[in-house]
C-alpha cells in the first residue's frame, strides 16, 4: 500500500542493479582514543558467504557498523563504487540490509507488521509490487509464519531474532549483513538461518555473518575473515584459514582442527 | 517462492519448518481500524452538537441544529427560543465547543507524536518542556501587564516562549548529530524545573489580580473562548495534524530504534526535528490559549494502541479525533457538572484520566505482555 | 496598573530586606501609650449593617444616556429595567441598590451577599470570573463592571451580544467612593439620586472620621493571612486597608514601612512596625486557629498588638468594600478600635 502522493516528492532514486559491491578499504575507528580496527580492506563478493569471526573485541561489530556508517571511521567505505556520503539513506536500504545483535522495538507491533517493515525502501518504486510476495516468503523462511499475528515482544529471545531475520529477508537487497544471527537460536534454527544465506548466496547476493561459533562458519561459509586486535589476520577459504596454528594464536587458546569425515569441511574444536 | 522451496528443489539439505499456516490477520486489524477512525469521525460531530446543546441557557439540540442550517441558509428547524439564545450559541458557546474540539486534537495528536519520535509511550509534550516554557512567556505577560498586542500579548508570548523551550532542549541534548532520547528527556526534566522556578518567581513578584489569572490559567480553562482564538488554533491543529500523519510511516520505522531506522533509510535526524517542531507547535497553540490541560496526549493514544495497534498512520488521526472527543465532553462536564462553578479543565482531565488510565493498563498489560 | 507597580514593588521589597535587618524603632516604645492599643484583649467589628439602606423615593431614570466608560469605550443605555453590576467586591451591586434602582437587578456576583441580594442568580464562577452565558441567560439590558473582574473575552462576548457594558473606574480609595457612585449613577440616567447618596455617604465618612480621638494615633496593620500554607500578607499603601485604617485616624503599619498593596511580610518587618493593633478578616482568623493560632505566627506576639493580644477582626464582606455602606463600616471599625478599649 503506497502513501505516494506526498511519499512521492522524492529527489530522483537511484535503483541498484542485480549484483552491487561493497569495499572497505584502510578503514580504522577509534574509540575513546583506542583503536578498535586499523587499517582493515575488505571486499565482499557477490554469491558469497562470508564469515567473520574472531574473539571478543576483535572489532567484528565495529567493522560491520563501518561498513553501515553508523560509526566515525577513517578509510573508504564504497558502495557500487561510490563513497557513503554520497548515497541517500534510501538508496543505501536499497542495497544492503543490516540484520543488528540486538532487536527491541518500541512499541507492540505484530511480526507481520515488523517484516512488512522491511519494504520500507522500497516503496514508490516498482518493486513495491513484490511486498506481499516478498513478507509471505520472509516470514516462511524464517520459519516464522506461525506468529505473523502475534505482538513481537511477546515472542522469546530466539524467535524475536527470527523475525528480525525475516525483515531483512523481505528487504531482498543484494547485500545482506548480519551481527551474530545465529547467537539466540537452537541448532535447528541455527542451521537454517545459513541454509537461507546459502541459498542467497546462491541466486548472486553477498551475505556478511559474524559468527562466534566457528564451527558453523567453517561448515557453511564460502570466505572466512578472522579479525584479531582490530586488524584482518586472514580472509580466505574455510580450509586454508582455520588451521590450528592461527586458531590458537589469535584466540589464545590451544585449537584443534581435524576434517569432517564425510563432507570435508574443517571440524574446529578447542584442544581438551 | 520461497527460498526452502527452491533449494529443495535444487536437491539441497533444508531443515524441516515448523507445520502451520501463515495467518493472515492483516484484513483483520484493517476492518478494525477503519471502523474506529469512522467511529470517532462520526462521534465528534455529535459530541459538537450535544455540547453545544447544553448549558446555562437552555438551548436544546434541535435547536442548535436548526439555528446552524439556518445559518447556512437552509430554514429547516426551530430557531433558539431562550432570551439571547441565539447571542449565547453563536458568541459564547459555540465557539467554546469548537475551541474545545481543535485543542483536545491538538493536544491528542502532539501526545501519540511525541511517542512516537521518541519511541517511549511516557512521552507527553509537557515532558520536554513546551507547556512549562509556553507559562512562563504567559505569566512574564500577566505579571508585568504587557499589552503590546492587547488581548493576544498572552497568547504570542506563550506561543515563542513555547516554541523557543523546546528547540533550546533539542539543541542541548544533541550530541554528535545525533539525539539520545534519554538525554532529551533529562534535559527536558531540567528545563521544567527553571521553568517552575521562574514561574515561581513571577507568581511571586505578581499582584493578586494577575496571580488570580495566573493560577487559573496554570489549571487549564476554556472559559472566555472566542472565534478569534479558534480562527488561530484550528488551521495549526489541522495543519500540524496533517504533517504529523504523513510522518506516520517513517515513525513506525523508528519503533526498530535509531539505527535500524537509519538502515531501512530514514533520515532519523531529519524526522525527529521536524516532529519536534510540529509538537511545539501544536502544544503552544494549545497550551496558550487554553492553559496547561494534562493528560490528554498521555491518554488518548494508549487508548487508540489498545484497540487497534501501534501503527502510527492510523494512531495519530485516531489521536487527534479522540482528543477532540474527550476534550468536548470534558469541557461540557467542566461547565455543567456544578451549577453555576467551572470545574478547572486541566485538573478534570488529569482526576479522570488518571485512574482510567491505570484501570486499562492493568487489564491490557495481561493480555499483550507489555506498553500496548 | 499592575505594570509598572510589579518593577517597583521588587526594587522596594529588595529595599525593605535590607532595612528590616539593620535598626527599628525598640517596639516597647509605643506600648500601652496609643488609643486604641493597650491591654484590652481582641474585639471583633460589629455593627455593620447586612443590608443596604436604599435611597427614596425609587428614582426615575433619564434615558438614554450615553457614558464613557473607565476603559474609554462610549456606551449608550437605553433600558435600565434589567441591571447586571458585577465586580469583585460586590461594591457595584451596592450601589445600585443604595441607589433605589435595587428592584431591577437581576442577578449578583460573589461578594454580593446583603439579605436584599442574596438570592439573586449567581453569575460568576469561581466567585470572580464572569459566565458569559449565564450574564447572557438574565437577558439583561445594561451591565456595570470594573477591571477587578474579568476575563476580558466575556466582557467582549457581551457587548458583541448588544448588550451595553459600562465600565466603571476600579480604585480603592476612600475619595473614589464618591466617583464611583456618581459613574454609576450617570451610566443609569439618575445623576440627581447619585449626587444625593454621594453626599449621605461623605458625611458618614467625615462623621466617622470625628469619632477617632485626637493626637493619640495607633499604628494598626492589617494583616491577611490565611490557614496553615503560611499565606501571610500585610497591607501597604494602596492595598485599600491603608484608607479604611487611616480613615478612622489612625496610622497605617504597612504604609509607614514602606509597602505597597499586599505584600508577604516578614516576621522582623512586622516587629520593625510594631503595631499597636492588628486588624484581620475575620474567616482569616478562623482559618489560623483563632487569636492563639494567630499569636504563633513569627513576628506576631513580638509586637505591642501581640504582646496585648489586641486583634481585632472584621467580616470579610464589608471592610474593604468602598461600596455605599463605607460611611457605616468606618464607624463601626473606629468603635471596635477605640470604644472597646478606652486607655
Amino acid at each position: 500500500m503506497s502513501v505516494g502522493i506526498i511519499e512521492g516528492f522524492r529527489r530522483r532514486t537511484r535503483l541498484p542493479g542485480e549484483r552491487v559491491s561493497l569495499t572497505a578499504e584502510g578503514v580504522s575507528v577509534l574509540r575513546g582514543g583506542r583503536p578498535v580496527l586499523s587499517g582493515v580492506d575488505l571486499t565482499i563478493e557477490p554469491g558469497e558467504v562470508l564469515a567473520l569471526v574472531g574473539p571478543n573485541g576483535a572489532g567484528k561489530s565495529t567493522l560491520l557498523a563501518a561498513l553501515c556508517g553508523d560509526v566515525e571511521f577513517t578509510g573508504d567505505v564504497r558502495v557500487d563504487g561510490l563513497p557513503l556520503a554520497e548515497w541517500k539513506p534510501v538508496e543505501l536500504a536499497m542495497r544492503r540490509a543490516i540484520l543488528t545483535q540486538t532487536h527491541s522495538v518500541s512499541f507492540s507491533f505484530s511480526v507481520e507488521e515488523i517484516v512488512r517493515m522491511g519494504r520500507a525502501p522500497w516503496i514508490g518504486t516498482p518493486l513495491e509490487d513484490e511486498d506481499d510476495e516478498a513478507v509471505y516468503a520472509a516470514l516462511e523462511d524464517a520459519d516464522v509464519s506461525r506468529f505473523v499475528g502475534r505482538p513481537f515482544p511477546r515472542l522469546s529471545g530466539g524467535e524475536q531474532a527470527r523475525v528480525a531475520l525475516a525483515r531483512v529477508l523481505a528487504q531482498r537487497t543484494p547485500v545482506v549483513l548480519l551481527d551474530e544471527p545465529t547467537a539466540a537460536l537452537d541448532v535447528r534454527h541455527q542451521e537454517l538461518v545459513f541454509a537461507v544465506t546459502r541459498g542467497l548466496a546462491a541466486r548472486g547476493r553477498s551475505i556478511v555473518a559474524v559468527v562466534h561459533d566457528l564451527g558453523l562458519a567453517a561448515a557453511h561459509a564460502d570466505r572466512v575473515a578472522v579479525l584479531s586486535d582490530g586488524g584482518l589476520t586472514a580472509c580466505g577459504a574455510p580450509e586454508d584459514v582455520l588451521t590450528a596454528d592461527l586458531l590458537s594464536e589469535v584466540y589464545g587458546h590451544p585449537i584443534e582442527v581435524i576434517e569432517h569425515p564425510r563432507t570435508g569441511r574443517p571440524l574446529v574444536l578447542p584442544l581438551r | 517462492m520461497t527460498l526452502q522451496e527452491d533449494m529443495t528443489r535444487e536437491g539441497h539439505t533444508v531443515p524441516a519448518k515448523t507445520p502451520g499456516k501463515p495467518d493472515v490477520s492483516g484484513k483483520k486489524g484493517r476492518g478494525r481500524r477503519v471502523t474506529l477512525l469512522v467511529a470517532l469521525g462520526v462521534a465528534l460531530p455529535v459530541l459538537i452538537l450535544v455540547a453545544a446543546g447544553s448549558g446555562q441557557v437552555d438551548i436544546p439540540p434541535g435547536q442548535v441544529l436548526g439555528s446552524v442550517l439556518h445559518r447556512l441558509g437552509i430554514p429547516i428547524g426551530d430557531l433558539p427560543t431562550a432570551a439571547q439564545g441565539e447571542n449565547a450559541l453563536w458568541i459564547v458557546r459555540i465557539p467554546r465547543v469548537l475551541m474545545a474540539a481543535v485543542t483536545g486534537a491538538a493536544l491528542g495528536c502532539a501526545g501519540a507524536l511525541m511517542q512516537g519520535v521518541f519511541g517511549n509511550p511516557l512521552a507527553e509534550p509537557g515532558v520536554i518542556g513546551v507547556s512549562s516554557g509556553a507559562a512562563v512567556g504567559a505569566a512574564a505577560v500577566i505579571t508585568f501587564g504587557l499589552t503590546g498586542l492587547g488581548n493576544w500579548t498572552v497568547v504570542a508570548a506563550a506561543f515563542v516562549c513555547g516554541l523557543l523551550t523546546t528547540l533550546a532542549v533539542y539543541a542541548m541534548a544533541r550530541a554528535n548529530g545525533r539525539t539520545e532520547v534519554v538525554t532529551l528527556l533529562l534535559t527536558g526534566i531540567a528545563v521544567n524545573a527553571v521553568a517552575g522556578a521562574a514561574l515561581g518567581l513571577l507568581m511571586f513578584l505578581s499582584s493578586n489580580d494577575a496571580l488570580r489569572s495566573i493560577t487559573s490559567w496554570q489549571l487549564g480553562s476554556l472559559a472566555g473562548s472566542t472565534w478569534d482564538a479558534v480562527y488561530v488554533v484550528g488551521p495549526i491543529a489541522v495543519v500540524g495534524c496533517l504533517v504529523a500523519i504523513a510522518l506516520g510511516r517513517r515513525l513506525d520505522l523508528l519503533a526498530l530504534g535509531e539505527r535500524t531506522a537509519r538502515h531501512l533509510g530514514v533520515n532519523v535526524e531529519r524526522l525527529r526535528f521536524t516532529g519536534i517542531v510540529v509538537i511545539a507547535l501544536l502544544t503552544s497553540a494549545a497550551v496558550a490559549f487554553s492553559g496547561i490541560i494534562s493528560f490528554v496526549g498521555l491518554v488518548i493514544p494508549h487508548l487508540v494502541r489498545m484497540a487497534v495497534g501501534p501503527g502510527h498512520r492510523v494512531l495519530l488521526p485516531a489521536s487527534a479525533l479522540g482528543g477532540a472527543c474527550l476534550l468536548v465532553v470534558a469541557d461540557l462536564v467542566a461547565r455543567t457538572a456544578v451549577p453555576y462553578q467551572e470545574l478547572p479543565l486541566g485538573v478534570l482531565t488529569a482526576v479522570v484520566g488518571g485512574p482510567f488510565f491505570f484501570w486499562l493498563l492493568r487489564r491490557t498489560r495481561a493480555r499483550s505482555g507489555g506498553w500496548g | 496598573m499592575t505594570g509598572a507597580r510589579a518593577r517597583r514593588v521588587l526594587s522596594v521589597a529588595l529595599v525593605c530586606a535590607l532595612a528590616a535587618g539593620c535598626g527599628g524603632r525598640p517596639a516597647a516604645e509605643h506600648a500601652g501609650k496609643a488609643a486604641g492599643g493597650g491591654d484590652c484583649g481582641p474585639a471583633t467589628v460589629t455593627g455593620l449593617p447586612d443590608d443596604v439602606d436604599p435611597i427614596t423615593p425609587e428614582p426615575k431614570p433619564k434615558l438614554p444616556v450615553t457614558v464613557t466608560g473607565a476603559d474609554g469605550e462610549k456606551t449608550t443605555v437605553t433600558d435600565t429595567s434589567r441591571i447586571l453590576a458585577l465586580n469583585m467586591y460586590g461594591s457595584l451591586a451596592e450601589i445600585v441598590f443604595s441607589l433605589g434602582l435595587g428592584g431591577h437587578v437581576v442577578g449578583r456576583d460573589a461578594s454580593t451577599v446583603f439579605a436584599s441580594a442574596k438570592d439573586l442568580p449567581l453569575v460568576t464562577t469561581h466567585g470572580h470570573d464572569l459566565s458569559a452565558e449565564a450574564i447572557l441567560g438574565l437577558d439583561p439590558t445594561v451591565v456595570l463592571a470594573d477591571a477587578s473582574i474579568g476575563p476580558a473575552e466575556a466582557i467582549t462576548q457581551i457587548r458583541a451580544a448588544g448588550i451595553p457594558v459600562v465600565m466603571v473606574d476600579d480604585e480603592q480609595t476612600l475619595p473614589a467612593v464618591t466617583e464611583h457612585i456618581a459613574d454609576v449613577a450617570e451610566a443609569l440616567g439618575v445623576p440627581d439620586a447619585g449626587a444625593k447618596l454621594a453626599a449621605r455617604v461623605t458625611d458618614g465618612i467625615a462623621e466617622a472620621r470625628r469619632t477617632a480621638p485626637e493626637g493619640r494615633e495607633p499604628t494598626i496593620a492589617f494583616l491577611y493571612v490565611r490557614g496553615t500554607a503560611g499565606v501571610y500578607l500585610i497591607g501597604g499603601d494602596g492595598a485599600g486597608s491603608d484608607a479604611m485604617i487611616e480613615a478612622i485616624g489612625a496610622r497605617d503599619a504597612g504604609s509607614a514601612i514602606g509597602l505597597k498593596g499586599f505584600r508577604p511580610l516578614t516576621s522582623e518587618g512586622l516587629i520593625n512596625a510594631a503595631p499597636d493593633v492588628i486588624l484581620v478578616m475575620s474567616s482569616g482568623l478562623e482559618s489560623v486557629g483563632g487569636v492563639d493560632g494567630l499569636l504563633k505566627l513569627p513576628g506576631v506576639a513580638q509586637t505591642p498588638a501581640g504582646e496585648n493580644r489586641r486583634v481585632i477582626d472584621a467580616d470579610d464582606g464589608s471592610l474593604l468594600n468602598f461600596g455605599a455602606r463605607t460611611g457605616d463600616t468606618i464607624a463601626a471599625l473606629a468603635h471596635a478600635v477605640y470604644e472597646t478599649c478606652k486607655a
